[in-house]
């Protein structure tokens, strides 16, 4: 799961400097998501979420993520 | 639009900050939810919440609305601010509190007190 996450990231965010999935308690359904990417500057942290959420939509709808916590980085 | 999405976006639209949850500020039932809560309170929010969890018809109706996934939901002023990881890290950068004072007044502060609303038609 933390790889087929991170390979759906990293398609999404092809410029991404750091792409990094954790999975928070090692049942595979709580995962820490940090993104670097140009992408986010000058975007508002709601709007650099919205995007990472919706690199992740599918396997979200599948009800196999309970939880994301999501940490998003601009190019400074 | 549904009757619950009416009641969904009334609160949304008139409550000045609308934190929708899992459980009430007595009764949090998710740590995600008890960030954003403590962000909001850290920062002096008069917090209105609505509780998800009773009709998960609720939850789905809410993200239709915002495109946003996951719960906890915070909006000021019909703004989506964001989920628990946004609040917190507002509120630790101090964004928050200056958004708050800018959408809702300097005095915001002085109204800070929590209230829960329900989106459910009583049966």
């Amino acid at each position: 799961m933390t790889d087929e996450l991170e390979t759906l990231l990293r398609d999404a965010f092809p410029d991404a400097s750091e792409v990094r999935v954790t999975d928070r308690t090692g049942g595979g359904d709580h995962f820490l998501i940090e993104v670097s990417s140009p992408r986010f500057d000058g975007l508002p942290l709601v709007e650099q979420h919205r995007l990472v959420n919706e690199a992740l939509a599918a396997p979200f709808a599948s009800g196999r993520i309970h939880e994301m916590r999501i940490k998003t980085r601009g190019s400074q | 639009m549904s009757d619950l999405r009416e009641k969904i976006q009334t609160v949304i639209d008139n409550e000045p900050v609308a934190l929708f949850m899992k459980g009430t500020p007595q009764f949090v039932m998710c740590g995600n939810s008890e960030r954003a809560l403590q962000a909001l309170r850290n920062a002096g929010a008069p917090v209105t919440a609505v509780d998800i969890l009773p009709d998960p018809q609720i939850r789905q109706e809410l993200s239709a609305l915002s495109g946003w996934p996951t719960i906890p939901q915070v909006f000021v002023k019909g703004e989506l601010i964001g989920g628990a990881d946004i609040v917190q890290e507002l509120g630790e950068t101090g964004e928050l509190e200056r958004k708050l004072a800018e959408a809702l007044g300097d005095d915001y502060r002085e109204r800070a007190e929590d209230r829960v609303v329900s989106v459910l038609t009583p049966a």
